[in-house]
């Protein structure tokens, strides 16, 4: 799980550095334990990353009129080759310097050749910028413009919008984006007879702004709240989402069932994504710094919790114990996406089936472990009519992968 | 048989011939221009009149060519023959013409006087600007005053050279203003007059071109159109005079309301107005607001034609229905008022296409072979016109610009997938650069449009309409 971000710039004039800088802060949230800024200029291609998130990065004075950047869990990237500089999200099966060497060469016949399901972005050492997105259209890709001056490659729209573009459209699965200073064109190399848009990107990983898989993530996941609501009646006296990702799904569950939604938790320090942590003792600490309950939200009420999903159980269970000490007098877990049960070969952090509480425990013994008085997940169905279509890729609630 | 002296080479030009061409007045078509033009020599050669080659924009050459031919009328289609005089030059010579005097076209020619014109006549839709001789001054300016600039050469350079910045994002205004203060020298040299840099308070909103004939006593609007300025495909990329545009459906676009049709036919009509006054002389011909819909003003003036757009011209008046070759010649001897406008009420599209190096390297985008199967392109339904693209032997040679314009009168639906067809049609030994999105992104304008409208609404109700400013710390009040 990767950000991965390309700006251009049609004028020499401009310095892009800081453009990339920001723009893969507003794409941290998919994955920040390690990013990188590769800028090029006259003098060639000048590369700064590190272990951290985009926001820690050290930003030198740098020059650069095209780069690309990264943040997510590779080291490797940007990944910096005689041919060019490249970024990618996903798992691309070709051994990079090989590809790099093609993409500078023959674009169109690297990208048709190259076996793997994921996103990049290629920037050659002589200022041409290649973006694609594979048949199935798993990670996302989307293109906008800055002006008469810029383009933009990114994964989602805000690393576009926050540094001042315009959203233009998503790049198609299969399609290659070209660029360079004469042309920007585009060509459909694969085609898949459907898409297979990741779920976990729709429910818990895409930022809230974002415009994603032709549909608009905030609005998907009140949509979630509200059909959770339809699929599981509760009589409570409040409704409250894990911060953040879940908050939406509080809100739509609320709107439909008519039960107040609170906010139950307060945030310490700065937001961290605990499903993206490296370690299992940050994971833990992570949530329960994050989510820190606020008494009077809870106390003496039937509390419906509603999470995104559930890896471990570790952290939710935390969750209920902590409201629990606060007073909640009933706690009603309801989860905002089916069962994860399988791990995913397309480098979305869903760990094996053995960590995975879903695939291995029955709803009962997991109420049991959790401390809850009820559990229920969304269904395949309900997500699918949330959503709209069925091109998903539903793999690690399935066992069913499109590819491999 | 009367006879018309057609003045320019491009697009619009061969639009306009094949208006007269086609005119129920049967006139004689005579052009001069500086190449030869294949869709103007066609109407040329079928009306029996006479194609001749020179410089347009000298007094001297089109003093001659309007001896030779002794038309009843002239018409003038680009700018700079405009501003070189050319239109005074048929009036000394007694004859009538479309286009203003070279004072009148003061109002394209110089972005400051225009300026300074709508704040001296309180004309509506008027923005906040400076301007300055001086580049360094003009670079520090951009540095120092807060909020988002538009920054342009003072005199119309055909479409180049303008850099327009959102400063909505605080950590990076510096190096939006940084490369924008080094764009300053770049503009500046595409001026030649004294003052370089005109700096206007940004707007945002939908964009779109009203354009109105008048002789000074009539006034005649002709349908709305928008033109689509970014060079590559989904607006992206540098400045171009239009890589397409789109008209209608009627006399609006999908994303402009009747309320604002009139309100922009009332600001151009005032302008008009203004300009007699201030040059004492009636403006007759093409007046064109190119505007824009923003939260400030709703109609607001980002520049000033003095003549047909382009290519919002081959999304016109292909849907013109009426005789707009005698409404030329009406409008040419001031008797406007007998002219009148029929239009389909079906939209219409308009693809440019030009060689590959266009806007950025005139010398790659030039001396390239295009080829086109013309009758299949027209059987499907394409009018095709052809721009900066001239007859050489059997041959067609790009010149450096857009070479053709396609349109296509039908349903926006329609109208692109017939697009399509045509362009499949078209090849070159060059790569051709054209939009495959125009006309394909309407409801993005629309929801723009709804945006912008509910803020000048909510302005007009307060009565702030207009009102605007910016604060710097090192800057002050601007």
């Amino acid at each position: 799980m990767a950000g991965i971000l390309g700006v251009y710039a049609f004028d020499k004039i401009w310095n892009i550095s800081k453009f990339l800088y920001y723009g893969i802060i507003g794409l941290q949230h998919r994955g920040y334990s390690r990013s990188g800024i590769s800028t090029l200029s006259d003098k060639g291609f000048f590369t700064i990353s590190g272990d951290s998130a985009p926001e820690d990065l050290e930003l030198p004075e740098i020059q650069g009129w095209a780069g690309v950047a990264y943040t997510g869990l590779e080291k490797k990237y940007p990944y910096t080759t005689d041919y060019g500089v490249l970024s990618i999200d996903g798992v691309v099966k070709t051994d990079l310097n090989e590809l790099s060497k093609k993409l500078y060469k023959d674009p169109e016949t690297a990208l048709m050749e190259a076996d793997g399901v994921f996103s990049l972005v290629f920037l050659s050492k002589d200022g041409r910028m290649i973006g694609y997105r594979d048949e199935l259209g798993v990670k996302p890709l989307e293109i906008g413009g800055f002006g008469f001056d810029l383009a933009i490659l990114s994964s989602e729209t805000p690393g576009i919008s926050v540094i001042g573009g315009e959203l233009k459209r998503e790049i198609k699965p299969g399609e290659l984006v070209y660029i360079d200073s004469y042309s920007v064109s585009y060509k459909r190399l694969k085609e898949s007879s459907s898409s297979r848009y990741c779920s976990i990107d729709i429910v818990y990983q895409s930022r809230i702004d974002s415009y994603v898989f032709d549909g608009n993530i905030y609005d998907i996941r009140v949509r979630i709240g509200e059909q959770l609501a339809e699929e599981r009646k509760i009589e409570g006296d409040v409704v409250i989402g894990v911060p953040d990702t879940a908050i939406p799904y509080a809100i739509g569950y609320s709107r439909k069932s008519g039960i107040p939604f609170s906010l139950g938790f307060t945030r310490t320090g700065s937001p961290i994504r605990t499903m993206l942590a490296s370690d299992d003792f940050l994971k833990v600490i992570g949530v329960q710094l994050k989510l820190n309950p606020i008494k009077s939200a809870v106390k003496g009420k039937r509390v419906i919790l509603i999470d995104d999903s559930m890896v471990t159980g570790r952290t939710l269970k935390n969750t209920i114990f902590n409201l629990r000490v606060l007073g909640a007098k009933e706690v009603h877990v309801l989860i905002g996406s089916p069962k994860l049960i399988a791990k995913c070969p397309y480098g979305m952090q869903v760990p094996e089936e053995k960590e995975l509480i879903a695939a291995n425990l029955p709803d009962n013994e997991i109420t049991k472990v959790m401390g809850a008085d009820s559990i229920y997940w969304l269904s395949l169905e309900g997500l699918y009519k949330v959503v709209g279509h069925r091109n998903l890729c539903v793999g690690c609630m399935t066992n069913l992968f499109p590819k491999w | 048989m009367k006879k018309v002296l057609l003045i320019g080479e491009g697009a619009r030009e061969n639009v306009l011939a094949e208006a007269l061409g086609t005119s129920e007045e049967g006139y004689r078509v005579f052009a001069l221009s500086s190449y030869k033009n294949p869709g103007i020599n066609e109407i040329v050669m079928k009306t029996n009149g006479e194609y001749l080659i020179g410089n347009i924009n000298s007094v001297e050459e089109v003093r001659r060519a309007i001896k030779q031919v002794n038309p009843d009328f002239g018409v003038i289609g680009p700018e700079e023959p405009l501003f070189h005089g050319i239109a005074d030059e048929f009036r000394k010579e007694g004859i009538p013409v479309v286009g203003p005097n070279a004072d009148g076209a003061m109002i394209e020619k110089s972005k400051v006087w225009m300026r300074e014109l709508m704040w001296k006549y309180e004309i509506p839709g008027r923005l906040r600007f400076r301007y300055f001789n001086n580049m360094q001054e003009a670079a520090k300016f951009i540095l120092e005053y807060g909020g988002s600039v538009a920054v342009k050469p003072a005199e119309q350079v055909g479409g180049r050279g303008v850099k327009v910045v959102a400063d909505l994002q605080a950590y990076l205004s510096e190096e939006k203003r940084s490369a924008l203060s080094k764009g300053v020298e770049n503009v500046a040299s595409l001026v030649k007059g004294d003052v370089k840099i005109l700096i206007e308070e940004k707007v945002d909103g939908p964009e779109y071109t009203l354009h109105v004939l008048t002789d000074g006593k009539s006034y005649l609007p002709l349908p709305l159109a928008q033109d689509y300025k970014n060079a590559y495909e989904d607006g992206i990329g540098p400045e171009t005079g239009g890589m397409g545009s789109i008209s209608g459906p009627d006399y609006l676009l999908p994303f402009i309301n009747r309320e604002e049709f009139d309100k922009s036919f009332e600001i151009v009509r005032k302008t008009a107005d203004a300009i007699a006054k201030e040059v004492k002389q009636a403006y007759v011909g093409i007046l064109s607001g190119q505007m824009m819909l923003t939260a400030i003003w709703g109609p607001t003036i980002i520049e000033y034609y003095s003549r047909l757009g382009d290519p919002e011209t081959s999304a016109i008046i292909p849907r013109i229905t009426s005789d707009f070759g005698r409404t030329l010649e009406l409008l040419a001897t001031s008797h406007l008022n007998k002219a009148k406008i029929e239009i389909n009420e079906k939209p219409s599209i308009v693809k440019a296409v030009a060689p590959l190096g266009y806007p950025l390297d005139k010398n790659m985008a030039t001396g390239h072979t295009i080829w086109l199967d013309l009758p299949r392109m027209r059987e499907i339904g394409c009018n095709v016109y052809f721009g900066s693209i001239s007859q050489e032997g059997g041959k067609l040679i790009t010149k450096g610009s857009r070479a053709l314009e396609i349109t296509v009168v039908d349903d926006y639906d329609k109208a692109v997938e017939k697009l399509d067809r045509c362009f499949s049609l078209i090849s070159s030994d060059t790569k051709l650069i054209f939009r495959h999105d125009i006309g394909r992104t309407i409801s993005q304008q629309e929801e723009k449009a709804e945006i912008v409208r509910f803020s000048y609404k909510s302005r007009e109700s307060k009565g702030i309409l207009g009102v605007s400013a910016d604060w710097s710390p090192n800057g002050g009040l601007w």
